[in-house]
């Protein structure tokens, strides 16, 4: 963990789960495996708050308990690692892959179990049968059945999982929780529910009460048969959603959209042969490829086969051909496509950032690995002294490495060659701690814009809670206005100045964890196949 | 006075030239006339945000997310510990030798609306924020249901830790209750003992 996910974190943690719970996890972070004494006299806090955080941190699945390292009989100890408190910024794109997927039952399913961390099945069901049923027009209401349909596709598509069971005794090696692939991980227990959803209502009529009363009565017995099963979300098939989504709008981009259907047809077709490491899907014959695209496009097949060439002969080698038999094999090549998308980004970044001389500069040494200063100014056509500018700026930056090869042993600087050179990996490397500490900075900024204003927030909750009070107790439109124009103009301005800042702020994390996620994929490949 | 060479030796500083390694015919730098900027100057401006209706709706998820953590009970608060279990929900955590078994029951249910208009939902989350200064816990009660139980939630939590005026507060008005009364009691009480004189 490095200083700039540690400093993220704590903000994150900050903001969803409290100080408490922030304090208690950087020092987790910071101070690797300790037992619950050793947290409690570092950081100060009292054994309660220490252990209601640690739920919490258990409970979201960013903290792992073993028995101690110095044997049998010694306390618990408790780890945590950054990766999982990171994912929180995924959050949203996560429910609303949710929603295009599965609709609004599907989205609220996912929302629920990220707040909570892990539910159990009935639980969860109930909950958003009774926030569907809030959203729905008065008499009507969601039918647990129709929840628990939508539960069961998520789990048989694997974007949810059972929690690994509690098996705290033996001490485990790896750091990090262990990818849990016991062998009911995604087997849904059977789960008596019948039942609709529940509408919070002041007034309640007659029919709602009798449900309120049977639901307490049902909570109580409380045997729905899946007592002690708790489910949460598989952020992993996320992210292998998320790649090939990645690699589908890339190759939208490039070529076109035919082109992308066809590459997402062979992604569906080996969406459960490949394995979430493997760096390309299994072969695929054209005849199967032909056979499963969409009946909307109607594409004959030897267009079919002329796409194909397009895509094999593309240098970017997002499709791969891998034999001959069946009409042509054909993988997609995933490690390769990240890697290219990775290699776009961290171009793009150079552009921006130092203008589009140096970005060709920038290209030029990751295709030609290493080139003298002269070679440089040469082939990217750039005058002598502008080139020399640029090369060392980007060298101060550290984008650029200078390796030195000496003729003799002295290593005299007039009888060395000195060469540029790119290092992909350790450039992306350094470009997504760049990332975290660009989020963890517009956190930063956020916080401190509101913290500026809360005076003027405070007061316009204020105003927004009378109107509604006097709403709500039905009163003129006179006596309305008059609590309006309690805000003056100008700091009915300030307001929406301030909330246009906080949005933008807001809107920049997400999309700052978009880059986020590819260059972690491309470097969890990278490290995953060498 | 004396120092100034005026037409003759414009260079003169209170350092002797030679000593810190400033030879004749050098060019100095310019002078600094205000203090340096508090950021490095930016060559390129930074690409505008896309904006669409997908990036405002994640906006939205994410704003909405933030609000209803704050509600829920993982959101613990420093002032907790002196509370203990609230009435509203149950976190059991039994820890034995070999396995650590916790139990969670919830009996509430989050108010969350998807279908929000953008500023009313900044300003509930904002409410969030500061319900969760005033109160604590439990606070999303108090905007289902309204006033009656907020009072009653209000008696119920008798711990004192926060010494607010519970009458100005209840309506999180700038009013005091007793604003609003229309003196309708007033006077209505010790009608039978007339010794003294009502003023």
């Amino acid at each position: 963990m490095t200083a700039q996910e540690v400093r993220l974190c704590g903000l994150l943690l900050r903001e969803h789960f409290g100080e408490v719970v922030e304090k208690v996890g950087t020092h987790l972070l910071k101070g690797g495996a300790q037992n619950l004494r050793t947290i409690i006299h570092e950081t100060g806090i009292s054994l309660d708050l220490v252990k209601k955080s640690l739920c919490v941190l258990v409970q979201h699945g960013a903290c792992v308990f073993r028995s101690g390292r110095k044997g049998a009989g010694s306390p618990t100890e408790y780890q945590t690692c950054c990766d999982r408190i990171l994912r929180i910024l995924r959050y949203p794109r996560y429910i609303y892959t949710a929603k295009t997927l599965y609709g609004d039952t599907g989205e609220l399913i996912i929302e629920e179990l990220l707040q909570r961390g892990h539910m159990t099945m009935s639980g969860t069901i109930k909950t958003v049968a009774d926030r569907l049923t809030q959203n729905m027009e008065e008499g009507r209401s969601m039918d647990y059945s129709e929840v628990s349909s939508a539960f069961f596709r998520l789990v048989e598509t694997h974007f949810l999982q059972r929690c690994p069971p509690l098996a705290g005794a033996e001490p485990k090696d790896s750091a990090t929780p262990a990818a849990p692939s016991f062998p009911d991980c995604y087997k849904v227990p059977h789960v008596t529910l019948v039942g609709r959803g529940k509408r919070q209502l002041a007034s309640e009529d007659g029919e709602d009460q009798r449900n309120a009363k049977k639901a307490k009565m049902d909570s109580q017995v409380g045997t729905h048969g899946d007592e002690g099963i708790c489910w949460q979300v598989n952020f992993e098939r996320f992210h292998l959603h998320f790649r090939d989504q990645a690699i589908i709008s890339a190759v939208a981009n490039k070529l076109d959209q035919t082109s992308s259907e066809i590459v997402r047809t062979m992604l569906r077709m080996s969406e459960v042969t490949t394995s979430p490491t493997a760096t390309c899907t299994k072969p695929l014959s054209a005849n199967e490829i032909f056979r499963s695209l969409p009946t909307s496009y109607n594409i004959p097949r030897p267009i079919l086969d002329q796409y194909l060439t397009l895509l094999i002969d593309d240098p970017m080698e997002f499709v791969g051909k891998a034999g001959e038999s069946g009409g042509g094999m054909y993988v997609v090549n995933m490690h390769r496509a990240l890697a290219n998308l990775a290699r776009a980004t961290l171009e793009s970044v150079v552009q921006e950032r130092f203008g589009s001389r140096s970005a060709r500069i920038f290209r030029l040494l990751l295709r030609k690995r290493h080139l003298e200063q002269k070679q440089v100014e040469d082939f990217a056509m750039i005058p002598a002294k502008e080139a020399k500018d640029m090369l060392y700026t980007l060298l101060s930056q550290n984008l650029v490495q200078l390796q030195e090869i000496p003729k003799t042993p002295d290593y005299a600087p007039s009888r060395t060659f000195y060469l540029y050179t790119v290092n992909q990996l350790p450039t992306a490397r350094m470009l997504l701690q760049n990332c975290y500490k660009t989020v963890a900075n517009l956190v930063e900024r956020r916080l401190f814009e509101s913290k500026e204003s809360k005076r003027l927030l405070e007061k316009s909750q204020r105003i927004e809670a009378i109107l509604a009070s006097l709403q709500a107790s039905g009163a003129e439109p006179e006596q309305l206005t008059e609590v309006e124009e309690m805000i003056t103009a100008p700091e009915k301005q300030q307001l929406e100045a301030l909330r246009l800042h906080i949005n933008k702020l807001d809107s920049a994390e997400n999309q700052v964890d978009e880059t986020i996620f590819l260059l972690e994929s491309y470097i969890n490949s990278t490290a995953s196949t060498s | 006075m004396a120092g100034r060479g005026g037409g003759r030796g414009r260079r003169m500083m209170t350092f002797s030239v030679e000593a810190v390694g400033i030879t004749r015919g050098d060019s100095l730098p310019p002078s600094i006339q205000q203090p340096t900027p508090l950021f490095p100057v930016m060559e390129q401006k930074p690409l505008p945000l896309t904006a669409g209706e997908e990036e405002e709706y994640l906006l939205a998820l994410k704003q909405e997310f933030r609000g209803a953590m704050k509600s829920l009970p993982c959101f613990i608060q420093p002032t907790a510990a002196h509370r203990g279990q609230s009435s509203t929900h149950t976190h059991t955590h039994t820890h034995t030798q070999t396995s650590l078994t916790y139990t969670h029951t919830q009996t509430h249910t989050h108010f969350s609306f998807r279908f929000y208009y953008y500023y009313y939902y900044f300003t509930c989350f904002l409410c969030q924020t500061l319900q969760k200064k005033e109160e604590g816990q439990s606070s999303e009660d108090e905007e289902e249901e309204g006033e009656e139980k907020k009072k009653k939630q209000e008696e119920e939590e008798a711990e004192g830790e926060e010494e607010y005026d519970e009458e100005e507060f209840e309506e999180e008005t700038d009013y005091v209750m007793s604003y609003f009364d229309n003196g309708e009691e007033f006077g209505g009480d010790s009608d039978d003992n007339m010794d003294e004189a009502i003023y």
